[in-house]
């Protein structure tokens, strides 16, 4: 006899299991602070690769420009501003992915916890029919 | 306007039913029409540019997540930047990197709309980009947005000067890559239209967040009025070469679509509208209601004109049992049939 409690247990474990599980597991599997600032971590060096790149790409649009005329005191004030501008980036990416990646841990957390609830469920009700 | 909403509660149903076959059918011409805009603007590689690498591909693509077809793009462009010119396929790479870098790191799943703002870009209907995703999204996929249309005009660009960016000797490298980053990141109509489609979402998304009634055509308006005006002065003032009749034609097609769009997704009967106030220890209330728009689509009704002379007394006491399992079913399922009278 099919048990409907039983079928709509294992079609929402089975769909979280497709959509988030393989994810949340990970993520849970981490605490909160270290998920938090290990992705931080790797966010901000991925965010320096690419203000290097952007900073290429703008100096191979506007090269000749900037190179024109160039004298020490020209070149201290460029230095500053790519460095200002990189601290700046940093700084926002920084704060951002800390928030981003805390509220993701909270949430796979959340998940995870449901799943595990309904999985402890089905296992009761298994035990049951034993 | 409820013959419509019947059709609409009948479309709703379809799409419960078929919703796999349908969502991957969308993908397929989407694939489709990507891969094609692009083989048949820049297809400078050959075995890349054919029929059957287009339909090839978008069929795979179909059965694989969105984030896959949009990587495939970006990868069918760079093999065909790179058979006109290394360089070239460098910076774009540099660009895409970028792209991932600074935004799709964090929603891997929202890349798609990149392809969706350059292939309204690419079907010379830009403006239905601010009103679709104004009323679908949040302020912040105005960065995709940008990312789809820098995409466009750096194959745009491309494709009207690949004769002139075709070089191979080493100073003609050199010239190339700093000539093409110059040009495809100075476009100024392309930074004009970014700056007109991204004050478009912000308008058309303040406006559809008001409490006022018929918010959603509002915004569709407004938000292609405003994109029209911005893209119009700002072609004016730069001297561009953007079509007025093609602006025109396609903030017309961005309100009818924004129309589309709440038919759909936001039905609403402005007529019953309750606005109420109460209060609690702390606050005052003042509330507003809008009652939804709802209609049930009619279902077909079986008629028996002919005389029931089957032993339905006999077989009653003894398939009582199966009957009321198969009522209680169809019921579940949603498949009840009308009793005859």
């Amino acid at each position: 006899m099919l048990d409907k409690r039983k079928i709509r247990l294992m079609t929402k474990a089975a769909i979280y299991e497709k959509e988030y599980g393989e994810e949340d597991l990970k993520t849970a599997s981490y605490y909160k602070k270290d998920y938090t600032s290990l992705n931080t971590w790797v966010t901000l060096i991925w965010i320096t690769v690419g203000y290097v790149l952007l900073v290429g790409i703008v100096f191979l649009c506007y090269g000749e420009t900037l190179m024109d005329g160039l004298t020490i005191m020209k070149l201290l004030f460029m230095g500053a501003v790519v460095l200002a501008l990189y601290l700046a980036v940093m700084i926002i990416y920084g704060i951002g992915a800390g928030n981003f990646y805390s509220k993701k841990h909270i949430r796979a957390k959340q998940r995870v916890k449901k799943y595990l609830r309904d999985i402890s469920r089905l296992e009761k009700m298994n035990k049951k029919r034993r | 306007m409820s013959t419509l909403l019947v059709w609409k509660k009948k479309l709703q149903k379809f799409y419960a039913s078929y919703s796999v076959y349908i969502l991957k059918g969308i993908q397929f011409v989407l694939g489709i029409l990507i891969f094609g805009l692009i083989n048949y603007n820049i297809g400078f590689m050959k075995m890349a540019s054919s029929v059957v690498c287009t339909i090839g591909l978008a069929v795979i693509c179909t059965f694989l997540p969105m984030l896959v077809m949009t990587m495939a793009a970006a990868v069918l462009i760079l093999v065909h930047f790179y058979a006109l010119s290394l360089p070239i396929a460098i910076v774009s790479a540099v660009i895409f990197l970028l792209m991932y870098i600074f935004y799709f790191r964090f929603t891997p799943k929202k890349s798609w709309l990149v392809l969706v703002a350059a292939l309204a870009f690419g079907l010379k209907i830009p403006f239905v980009i601010p009103v679709a995703f104004g009323l679908m999204g949040t302020p912040v996929w105005i960065v995709p947005a940008a990312c789809g249309i820098i995409s466009y005009y750096m194959v745009d660009f491309v494709k009207g000067s690949a004769t002139a960016l075709k070089s191979a000797d080493a100073d003609g490298i050199a010239a190339n890559l700093m000539s093409f980053t110059k040009q495809a990141l100075g476009n100024r109509e392309m930074w004009l239209m970014i700056m007109a489609v991204a004050i478009g979402i912000l308008v058309v998304n303040v406006v559809r967040s008001r409490a006022v009634s018929n918010a959603w055509k509002i915004a569709a308006v407004s938000g292609s009025v405003v994109c029209l005006v911005v893209a119009a002065a700002g072609n004016m003032i730069l001297e561009g070469r953007l079509s007025y009749v093609s602006m025109v034609v396609s903030a017309v097609l961005g309100i009818v679509l924004g129309l589309v769009l709440e038919f759909l997704f936001f039905s609403v009967d402005y007529s019953g509208t309750e606005n109420i106030q109460f209060e609690d220890d702390e606050y005052y209330y003042y509330v507003k209601a809008v009652p939804k728009v709802g209609v049930s689509a009619p279902e077909k009704r079986v008629k028996h004109i002919t005389k029931d002379t089957g032993n339905r007394t006999g077989n009653k006491s003894g398939n009582t049992e199966d009957i009321l399992l198969t009522r209680s079913l169809s019921k579940e399922l949603g498949i009840e049939k009308e009793r005859p009278e």
